[in-house]
């Protein structure tokens, strides 16, 4: 499971990586070349889709989605952890509805073609939807089965030993 | 009765303590089988969602700001504040409330504002004699200009929930001038208080390391003379600046400024994933959510509603600032943003009110909810980062709140505070 986390950070930062690039290299293309190119534009938001679905599996790992807890962290602890095991259940449901249905999507746009790149079906496009739903389908269980993992060193690993936690959690 | 659905789950689901993205999704599924809608429908709309060229815009410029906040900008934009204000009485407060007005020229975020300003200048208040509550609640308040100042990735989600009717630099150049003047009524209230409490004055610093600090703070600020100029002048598109901004914010830090090191690339990337991909993916549930607002005919229903209460435009607006200054208590901006645009722009857009002038009117709102307890982001931050208890933060910035509530009622009543520059600027 930790490699499976760190595989999705380091998905969703590869794509970001490339995404900041590329659009720029446009920008290059159509000022210093001269020609303009339909490529970067569509490519951008494959690694966008990428990005998002791959990278909010770890951040769900992580626990760092953004939740009101106002209410549930003042409820005796075992409503408390009623409370957990239903937001859990509920959370697989709404990942099996996504993988399912984006699966179906997936499938239906297989044969059909994005207009700028004939060569790349919209299916595949999609495909990050299904399958970054899947792995936080994973996480959701284990979360289930083995308790929440975010405090574990592995996945705070980018907290310095100075830095209060809080403060860099929701650079938003 | 389906109003009651859809919202109702949806507050449920909130409460028990659902991440609000999932529970913005689960309750659109719960509307569509209500309502009896494909939920194929439902699953397109989220693909869609995410799927859009506009929407690139919003990681670049959270990413961006980011690696400002990260690579040392916040200590050289101190420094620069404090050439230009350090040496009058109060100078750290307005040094403070004068850095969070440049830290808002490269990056949107008052979260990262705090965070990195609060972590230089808290300590380096208290030092000077300032009370550690008061300092924080200098730099909690002082942070909100970074929402209004542009670039500010919450414009482009206002934008976005807008259904891309408002253009994004209209709304940038609309943020200017409330931003100044709330960081200038705050700079006001600190004048005021350091009179009274006889707070020290700084130095004033030599000229010639004072060209020094400069120049190093004008690296940082040419994020901003890329990002505008680009987009004014129609050079680059908003996208295109933003990624550019991100390149630049790069090179600034690793050839530049030196202060992070190759090695802690990693950890950019760690907390890159986390911090962005949150948003992104709450805008695609949302976009599943607001369709089914839409379905339901529920901004039209509001819309009626507000308009059967009042048709006299100042009450109607006085009414919808209440509403977002206590929603803005409890929830987080971007999904406040996204859920409300679709609901409200109709009312407004009925009695005339201009799309752009309610984006700042509902910026200055959810920016004050972001500090205001009992769920404030940007004040559970700056109360970690100075160590102090929330309770005693929110005491110190009582006279604060005075201030940023009339700066509310300027940006609401003057709608030519915000309309004034884009106009002249033709967009």
């Amino acid at each position: 499971m930790d490699k499976l986390y760190l595989a999705c950070i380091w998905i969703a930062g590869t794509a970001i990586f490339f995404m900041s690039l590329i659009i720029p290299f446009g920008v290059f293309t159509r000022y210093v070349l001269g020609t303009g190119s339909a490529w970067p534009e569509p490519i951008a938001i494959l690694l966008m889709m990428l990005f998002t679905f791959i990278g909010t599996a770890a951040a769900y790992r992580a626990g760092a989605h953004i939740a009101v807890a106002m209410l549930t962290d003042r409820l005796p602890e075992s409503m408390k952890r009623s409370a957990e095991v239903l937001v859990h259940a509920l959370m697989l449901l709404i990942c099996a509805f996504v993988v399912w249905y984006g699966t179906r999507l997936c499938m239906e746009t297989m044969n059909q073609s994005i207009s700028e790149l004939t060569w790349l079906p919209v299916g595949v496009t999609y495909a990050a939807i299904p399958i970054g739903s899947a792995v936080t389908l994973l996480f959701v269980l284990e979360h289930l089965i083995f308790g929440s993992q975010a405090a574990r060193p592995i996945v705070r690993s980018e907290d310095r030993q100075d830095a209060q936690p809080d403060a860099v959690e929701g650079v938003l | 009765m389906d109003t009651l659905v859809l919202l109702g789950s949806f507050i449920v689901l909130m409460i028990i303590g659902m991440p609000i993205a999932y529970a913005l999704g689960l309750s659109a599924l719960i509307g569509a089988l209500w309502i009896d809608i494909p939920l194929d429908a439902v699953m397109i709309q989220l693909a869609s969602g995410v799927n859009k060229f506009s929407l690139l815009a919003i990681p670049f410029f959270v990413l961006a700001g980011a690696i400002m906040a990260e690579g040392g900008m916040a200590r050289r934009l101190v420094a620069f504040a404090g050439v230009l204000v350090g040496f009058i009485r109060g100078g750290l407060s307005l040094v403070n409330i004068m850095a969070s007005t440049f830290f808002g020229a490269i990056s949107g975020s008052s979260v990262a504002d705090t965070a990195s300003i609060g972590s230089v200048l808290i300590p380096e208040m208290e030092k000077q004699g300032y009370p550690r509550a008061f300092a924080t609640a200098v730099t909690v308040s002082g942070s909100i200009q970074a929402i209004l100042i542009p670039p500010s990735h919450n414009a482009v989600l206002y934008s976005l929930a807008a259904g891309g009717t408002v253009s994004i630099a209209a709304l940038f150049m609309a943020g200017v001038l409330p931003g100044l003047v709330m960081g200038l009524t705050l700079a006001a209230l600190c004048l005021i208080i350091a009179k009274k409490e006889n707070y020290p004055k700084g130095e004033v610093i030599p000229l010639r390391q004072a060209l020094k600090i400069c120049v190093d703070a004008a690296w940082g600020m040419m994020t901003m003379v890329i990002i505008l100029g680009g987009i004014l002048s129609g050079v680059f598109t908003a996208n295109e600046s933003a990624s550019i901004a991100v390149v630049w914010a790069f090179c600034v830090t690793m050839f530049v400024y030196r202060d992070y090191k190759w090695s802690d690339l990693p950890k950019l990337v760690h907390r890159t994933v986390k911090t962005v991909t949150i948003v992104m993916i709450l805008i695609g549930f949302a976009a599943c959510f607001g369709y089914l607002m839409t379905l339901m005919q529920i901004p039209l229903r509001v819309t009626t509603f507000f308009t059967s209460v009042s048709d006299n435009k100042y009450v109607i607006l006085m009414l919808i600032n209440v509403m977002l200054l206590l929603l803005g208590t409890l929830m987080d901006m971007a999904p406040l943003i996204l859920i409300l645009t679709p609901i409200l722009l109709p009312v407004v857009k009925a009695l005339g009110v201009d799309p752009v002038h309610f984006g700042m009117i509902m910026m200055v709102n959810l920016g004050i909810g972001l500090i205001t307890p009992p769920v404030g982001s940007v004040l559970f931050v700056g109360a970690a980062v100075a160590k102090l208890k929330m309770g005693e933060v929110v005491k110190a910035m009582k006279p604060f709140f005075i201030a940023l509530l009339i700066v509310l009622m300027m940006v609401t009543y003057m709608p030519w505070m915000s309309l004034w520059l884009p106009r002249i600027l033709g967009l």
